[in-house]
């Protein structure tokens, strides 16, 4: 099966179909998308303010993490549920937009850049926890996971203005 | 067609009769609504800023109700919280009355003459006056909260708050589908 009957395939599938026809459920999918994204955006930036020392340096950064950390993650899971659903109902119009990939390339990016904080800085991060001076790996994941979701933001914005199709 | 829909098609119906209509062709001339309008990254830009000032805003309004809720934050007071978040509430409140006067000024009738817009409106006035109130009383109590968390109509209150905001999100989202 070649990628484009793929793409092809989940449009017109029951699930692609019914968001596709129905009057309210993609506004409805949008709306929740917009809830869970807001909520990931903003509680990954509390983290990166705090990894970059420009707020929250009152609490440690394990504390941070574990107040954020599970919110990210559960509105993370309804995001991509949400944005899953969404594609699938425009799935080939989608694929070539390049706003919509460059969209997934970020995506894919601020994941890589957390998962090396975690396997890298994080390992050490009881000496910095209190501490003003957080390692310079931290602050540039910091910063760098700020930069990928505000382009996250912005190209998943663009999408909905260049479907030209 | 359902009895909602219905009345958004008679409200919609009255703001056409209102000077709304006049005030919308006339902001439309206006030279920065046509810079906005002639521009294709301005819309984009002015709703992307709109978004993360609603992400900044959303996440210290749950780290707050978290706080009250007592689902997190425990590691500080009540009042360290409410000094750290409380100013970010309302920078981003001014960052989103800013980029929605932007997206008023450059589509004035797809915002003015639209039914959905207003709801969202009044769901503001109404969410702001609830957070005012409901935080001032969370800063009268918080002393006495600090030993666990706070009694059941106070964390109905944050319960209550958060949907409002997410209403309201749902709201700014149903404005681009609203009759016009």
């Amino acid at each position: 099966m070649n990628l484009g009957t793929l793409w092809q395939s989940l449009e017109t599938s029951g699930v692609g179909t019914f968001v596709a026809e129905s009057a309210w459920a993609f506004p409805l999918l949008e709306s929740l998308h917009v809830i869970a994204l807001v909520t990931v955006v903003g509680s990954i930036a509390i983290m990166d303010l705090r990894l970059l020392g420009l707020a929250g340096r009152g609490w440690t950064v394990t504390a941070l993490s574990r107040d954020t950390l599970p919110l990210t993650w559960g509105a993370f899971v309804l995001a991509a549920i949400t944005g899953g659903l969404l594609f699938v109902s425009r799935a080939t119009t989608y694929v070539i937009n390049p706003w919509f990939l460059v969209k997934m390339v970020l995506l894919v990016l601020a994941g890589v850049n957390m998962a090396i904080l975690h396997s890298f800085a994080w390992k050490s991060v009881h000496q910095w926890d209190s501490t003003a001076s957080v390692p310079t790996a931290a602050k540039v994941a910091g910063g760098l996971s700020l930069v990928f979701w505000i382009l996250v933001v912005f190209c998943g914005r663009v999408i909905g203005f260049t479907l030209a199709v | 067609m359902s009895s909602f829909e219905d009345l958004l098609y008679a409200f919609t119906e009255w703001l056409r009769t209102t000077p709304l209509v006049e005030l919308s062709l006339s902001i439309s001339e206006h030279p920065v609504s046509l810079l906005i309008q002639t521009n294709f990254w301005a819309i984009p830009t002015l709703q992307t800023l709109h978004i993360l000032a609603i992400a900044a805003a959303f996440g210290a309004v749950l780290m707050l109700n978290f706080r009250v809720l007592g689902l997190a934050g425990g590691s500080r007071t009540m009042e360290q919280t409410v000094r750290r978040y409380v100013p970010w509430i309302w920078w981003a409140l001014a960052a989103l009355i800013v980029t929605g006067i932007g997206m008023v000024v450059g589509e004035p009738v797809r915002e003015l003459i639209n039914p959905i817009f207003w709801i969202k409106m009044g769901m503001i006035v109404i969410a702001i006056a609830l957070s005012l109130w409901f935080f001032g009383a969370v800063r009268r109590n918080m002393t006495r909260w600090e030993a666990g968390r706070a009694r059941g109509g106070v964390r109905a209150g944050a319960a209550v708050l958060i949907l409002l905001w997410c209403t309201i999100m749902v709201a700014g989202r149903w404005i681009a589908y609203a009759p016009v």
